[in-house]
């Protein structure tokens, strides 16, 4: 009688407990959560210039690129030298975000440089994203 | 009787794995959006304070016609031999660096001239229009 007890009981507790396994996967979930950071792209592929200084910069930016046609684009619209102190202002909130500046080798670097010019007004740091020259 | 007593709490757990992976789908989400953009750039700075003419000593400036030259002074220059020009000059005092960009120039030479100029220590990089 005992025995024929013991081995369905036996065969529920192979079941693995998930309960730890669900806590851990828990705090590993809110914390990406709350480390994500949500950026929006300008929406083209530029050909960066190569630069063997460059470094790796804040993922968390307010990122405009200029196209080859010399085009200013923000999250996939097209926008004028004007407008950029608003939408960096507007993008980062208060708090300070950096810029970045996907431009393409070809454009013309008198308006990267009014680019330039015009995201200073409201952020202290303006980057121009380059790529690794190959070794 | 007593054993179907015993039973009876254990069936009305409730089935966790549809949560599992909901939860797992959403954590490799989040790891991977962690790592969406990541870019490589520079960042060319300079002082707001003053303007680049009250600077005590001379900039060196650097001009970039629409013809796609580099010139310094008027004089041609190759790319290759700015890094040493600022070396040289940042070993007695701060040198400073003003890429001058006229319309119709290429935004990756002047990329390029300030990736150099940062090579050679230059403490500060600007980059300015140059009205024709």
């Amino acid at each position: 009688m005992k025995r024929r007890r013991r081995i369905p009981e036996s065969a529920e507790s192979d079941a693995i407990n998930v309960s730890p396994l669900i806590d851990v996967v828990f705090i590993l979930l809110i914390f990406f959560i709350v480390s994500a950071t949500f950026v929006t792209l300008p929406g083209i592929e530029v050909a960066r210039p190569q630069a063997v200084t460059g470094k790796s910069l804040e993922k968390n930016a307010v990122i405009f690129a200029l196209s080859e046609e010399n085009e200013i684009k923000y999250a996939g619209s097209t926008v004028q030298l004007e407008e950029i102190p608003s939408l960096v202002e507007l993008a980062s909130k208060d708090r300070g975000k950096p810029v970045v500046i996907q431009v393409d080798q070809w454009a013309d670097a008198s308006i990267l440089a009014k680019i330039v010019a015009q995201a200073r007004k409201k952020s202290s740091e303006v980057s121009i994203a380059t790529r690794k020259p190959k070794a | 009787m007593r054993r179907r007593l015993t039973l009876e709490p254990e069936t009305t757990e409730i089935n966790v794995s549809p949560l599992i992976d909901l939860v797992f789908i959403l954590l490799i989400f989040f790891i991977v959006a962690t790592s969406f953009v990541n870019e490589v750039g520079i960042t060319p700075k300079h002082k707001d304070t003053a303007s680049s003419s009250s600077d005590l000593e001379e900039p060196l400036a650097f001009d970039l016609p629409d013809s796609g030259q580099l010139l310094l002074d008027g004089m041609v220059i190759g790319l290759e031999q700015i890094a040493p020009m600022v070396r040289s000059r940042s070993a007695e005092k701060r040198t400073s660096v003003i890429v001058r960009a006229s319309p119709g120039s290429r935004a990756g030479l002047a990329t390029q001239v300030m990736d150099q100029a940062m090579l050679g220590g230059a403490q500060a990089v600007k980059l300015s229009p140059l009205a024709q």
